[in-house]
């Protein structure tokens, strides 16, 4: 069983955010980047099924700030191979291009499930997993919090709002879009980090420009400004619909 | 008056010379005993990891044997057994001395050479002087009995803190204790009833320098001389029997403390805890050697082989005194680490794990069955098991504070400390931590501050001051605040760092911090057992520290003391650091303080641990006490023997939902039973925060308030009192 894990680097919060000047972006020049936090579960998930059964866990990451420091951590953690995309890929690249680039990538490798975080904190649409499985052309399950594998097959369970599951069975090769682990990331001790710094290495791949509709695009990036307030709308129901319907009546909605 | 020559004794009075030699046999086979005893502990010993603890050797042996004559560890914090076991000590010293005259007399300079000691004068000074060692040997077995018997001391009870039955019973002990104590007693009562019944024969006049010997010889004036006869051969054998069965059991018995303790404490590393062991540095990989999968070095503590020769010795060393047990904050807090159980239980382990006979068996007579291991499990087996997580357990090692009490009121020099790190370490390894204590790493290894907050906001508790601090990266100054990460950034404690930012700029002190060029001292971390993340703070900090520049450094965080005394001198850093109390004496002392307003409040001081018992601070938070007129009640458990808060080790970071009875509420409790205390007055950063919660958490708040030292400084100052006020708001 080989499973990978593709991680990605998103910008600290500890930090304020600020706009570009051109209003588009964050400004990326003073920014902190840590892992994004649903990665760091989807690759405690995958270390969780390779202490189950007899898997190795391949991390894959493209290249960029604290990127290396990523890779030699999931390493600590228990991963066996760390690859590093290289390429033409800024900060904050959309997520069609992420997931063409990693489909590039992990196509030549062999694999029987592949892991993603459902989203990340500075994604738009929350679509890598998504896209990488149609570039794959293989089954994907997003927002999964549990897997169980048996064969070829995975049994996954599925979030849905207002507290309801799913279970699924996804036949493997597929791609899970992972929600939560079945327990809290584990910690990399810092000494065990270095010493892998400083023995382990990293693969490389080289992925050359890739072509692919872009999706959207950001027109303008602001901090949320102050409205006109709001008003609350009490009742029942019935009575909640119905003012609701007035007042979009009344707004020109027809 | 009798010739010198007939002054004298017989030591094998009415002896038929088959008696005699029998003697001789059984003292050749309990000397082989007594030997092999030595050496299946020498086999032992000698299996554990190296260790180098024989450097000045010359001061080791003299401190040792000073604390050793004194008796000055044992009779600390009990002066009860303490007195009692100088008795014992040194009646034990007189009597084996006497018994090593009479038999180089007896067996070797009579018959060889025909010069005979033990006449005349000599005899007589020899014979008083063992004869009040005698009667002070008893009264000092007596005394220990009677403590055992009827005192009910709670460390003197064996139950296990962590109540958990089954797991290494403790009766064994308790018999043992009995045997020990009743041999002794065997020994020096039956020794005076050999006396008196030689005595009796003739009733010699000189022999009334033998003042025990002869008031029991007179008891026996009705007996005929046959009884007589019969009596001392009896008494004489009971007599060696019980000498023999002593020398024989010893080196497997509590007797054996004897030398295993003059050996720890030749061996004891008096600053241990206070600075604790690196790792085992990691193999370099070779030239050309990199890859992805290597074999990763252990990283603290996983067998029993990991431990030291001196750890093993440890573990032998103690006598169940149980003064650790009874200090312990975590087993008075009701959780399952008692530093007497984790000795005993890693003793009786290695103990299971390295038979010395078996591993003799196995070089000798390899394939052989005999003896059994026990527990159904061979030396080899248990050699691979892992000991932090199953035989002392994570819940007990997560539990301490590294307060140090257990080390400090050890008499015997054991190290527990180095002990339970050491197995954090494989923990922390194994990933074997609770999440709080995990996020607190991450925090710390991401931001250098375990708040999680950005490094670039570490100087922003200044905010409100009328003034701002030099940045003494960029600006000389002639001290250096290392302000630490509850001081910077804990809501609870800004206000205190501005006060004392207030009242030192008020002192014309020249002082300046780090901003975000400072982390975490990194103290608690090496103590919770991140050792890779203790190392790289510290490389962090010299960097900063390196460029800066001052010439002393001071810190309101005690923790920070004693990163900055006892741990950074390892990475080359040798910083004078004070304690904010300290610099508070000098200004007091140069007048730089001008108190307007005398307070007149009944305190309490709290010692913080790091303070007062890692680095022997007491008088200077006392000092500024007395200058501000306060009436200062000590708790009964003060200065370097203060009882912690709870917060250190890392516990502050941690779920400390196991504690029954938190420390810090018992001491609150403490105080008020002092009376009428007005403030409970701390002078660390996480005692105020620890403090304040175990005041509200007690319903105490009407009665007793947490103050730290510096604000009741700042109310004695007077004048700008409101400036302080508000930058506190």
């Amino acid at each position: 069983m080989n499973i990978i894990v593709p991680i990605k680097m998103v910008p600290d919060l500890v930090d304020e955010l600020e706009i570009n000047e051109d209003g588009t972006d964050l400004d990326r020049d003073f920014l902190s980047y840590k892992l994004n936090e649903f990665d760091d579960h989807a690759l405690e998930e995958a270390l969780q099924l390779k202490e189950e059964g007899d898997a190795t866990v391949t991390v894959i990451a493209f290249d960029g700030e604290e990127t290396d420091k990523a890779l030699f951590t999931a390493i600590a953690k228990g991963a066996d191979n760390a690859v590093k995309i290289t390429g033409d890929f800024e900060e904050g690249t959309a997520s069609h291009v992420l997931a063409k680039a990693l489909a590039e990538a992990i196509k030549g490798m062999d694999y029987d499930l592949i892991l993603t975080g459902v989203q990340a904190a500075d994604d738009r649409d929350g679509q890598v997993g998504v896209l990488l499985a149609n570039y794959l052309g293989v089954p994907h399950v997003s927002v999964v919090s549990g897997v169980t594998l048996s064969g070829n097959t995975a049994t996954v369970h599925k979030e849905y709002a207002g507290g309801m599951m799913a279970e699924f069975e996804v036949d493997l090769p597929a791609v899970l879009g992972i929600q939560a682990a079945r327990e809290t990331p584990r910690y990399a001790p810092v000494s065990r980090v270095r010493q892998i710094m400083r023995q382990a290495e990293l693969e490389e791949v080289e992925v050359g420009d890739v072509d692919v509709n872009v999706g959207s695009e950001v027109r303008r990036m602001f901090t949320p400004e102050a409205g006109e307030g709001a008003e609350m709308i009490e009742g029942d129901a019935e009575e909640v619909a119905d003012k609701i319907l007035e007042i979009l009546k009344e707004k020109g909605v027809r | 008056m009798p010739e010198a020559n007939q002054i004298t004794r017989e030591i094998f009075l009415h002896f038929p010379l088959w008696m005699q030699l029998v003697f001789y046999a059984v003292a050749g086979l309990t000397s082989l005993a007594f030997l092999y005893g030595f050496y299946r502990r020498y086999l032992k010993y000698r299996r554990g990891r190296a260790e180098n603890r024989f450097d000045h050797l010359g001061q080791r042996i003299s401190r040792a044997l000073a604390a050793i004559a004194s008796n000055s560890t044992v009779r600390k914090s009990d002066s009860f057994a303490g007195f009692a076991h100088t008795l014992i000590f040194w009646s034990f010293v007189l009597l084996f001395i006497g018994t090593t005259i009479v038999a180089i007399d007896h067996d070797f300079l009579v018959p060889l050479f025909d010069i005979k000691l033990l006449q005349g004068t000599f005899y007589l000074w020899f014979s008083v002087t063992l004869d009040i060692a005698g009667a002070a040997l008893i009264i000092g077995i007596v005394m220990m009995m009677v403590r055992r018997a009827f005192f009910k001391l709670p460390k003197l009870d064996y139950t296990r803190a962590d109540k958990q039955d089954g797991k290494y019973d403790r009766s064994g002990y308790s018999t043992d204790d009995m045997i020990f104590v009743g041999l002794i007693l065997i020994i020096a009562v039956t020794g005076f009833f050999i006396e008196g019944f030689r005595i009796a024969e003739s009733m010699p006049e000189f022999e009334k320098w033998s003042p025990v010997g002869w008031l029991m010889a007179g008891w026996f004036q009705g007996m005929d001389a046959d009884s007589l006869i019969t009596a001392h051969l009896w008494s004489w054998w009971t007599h060696a029997i019980a000498v023999f069965l002593f020398i024989g059991y010893l080196p497997y018995s509590k007797m054996m403390h004897i030398f295993t303790d003059t050996f720890n404490l030749i061996f004891h590393d008096p600053d241990s805890g206070r600075h604790l062991p690196p790792l085992p540095p990691a193999p370099e990989p070779k030239e050309g050697e990199k890859k992805k999968k290597m074999a990763m070095p252990p990283m603290g503590y996983t067998t029993i082989t990991d431990f030291t020769w001196k750890e093993l010795l440890d573990f032998d060393a103690c006598t169940k005194c149980g003064r650790c047990h009874a200090a312990c904050p975590a087993n008075a807090a009701g959780t399952t680490l008692s530093p007497r159980d984790v000795i005993l239980d890693l003793r009786t382990f290695a103990n299971e794990a390295l038979k010395p006979g078996e591993w003799l068996q196995q070089k000798f007579l390899p394939g052989s069955k005999w003896p059994l291991a026990k527990n159904g499990k061979s030396s080899d087996e248990l050699l691979k098991i892992d000991v932090p997580m199953e035989v002392i357990r994570p819940e007990t090692l997560w539990s301490c504070t590294t307060c140090m009490a257990c080390m400090a009121n050890c008499p015997v020099g054991i190290e527990h400390l180095t002990s339970i790190v050491q197995m954090r370490r494989h923990l922390v390894d194994l990933g074997e931590l609770d999440d709080n204590l995990q996020g607190a790493l991450m925090n710390l290894g991401d931001y250098g501050n375990s708040f999680g907050e950005s490094p670039k906001k570490r100087g922003r508790w200044q905010k409100g001051l009328s003034f701002k601090l030099p940045d003494a990266r960029k600006e000389e100054v002639d001290y250096l605040w290392f302000v630490g990460d509850y001081g910077s950034f804990d809501p609870r404690i800004q206000g205190l760092s501005r006060h004392v930012a207030d009242v030192f700029h008020r002192a014309g002190l020249s002082f300046g911090i780090l901003y975000d060029g400072e982390k975490n001292s990194g103290n608690d971390v090496r103590r919770v057992g991140e050792e890779g993340l203790f190392e790289m703070l510290v490389e962090d900090n010299l960097a900063v520290l390196k460029k800066a520049k001052f010439k002393e450094v001071f810190t309101t965080d005690p923790h920070t003391l004693n990163a900055f005394r006892n741990e950074y001198p390892a990475f080359g850093a040798t910083y004078t650091a004070h304690h904010y109390t300290n610099i508070l004496v000098k200004l007091i002392e140069e007048g730089k303080l001008n108190f307007a307003n005398k307070l007149n409040y009944k305190v309490t001081l709290h010692d913080p641990c790091y303070l007062a018992r890692y680095n022997g601070e007491i008088e200077a938070p006392r000092k500024v006490i007395r200058a501000l007129g306060l009436d200062l009640r000590e708790m009964p458990r003060c200065g370097a023997n203060t009882f912690c808060c709870g917060a250190g080790g890392g516990r502050i970071w941690m779920d400390t939902s196991n504690e029954q009875k938190r420390t810090s509420e018992q001491r609150i409790e403490e105080a008020l039973s002092l009376g009428d205390i007005q403030y409970f007055v701390t002078v660390c950063p996480k005692d105020y925060a620890m403090y304040s919660d175990a005041v509200k958490a007690t319903g105490n708040e009407d009665k007793i308030i947490v103050k730290d030292l510096i604000e009741l400084v700042v109310e004695a100052l007077g004048e700008e009192e409101k400036a302080a006020d508000e930058a506190e708001n």
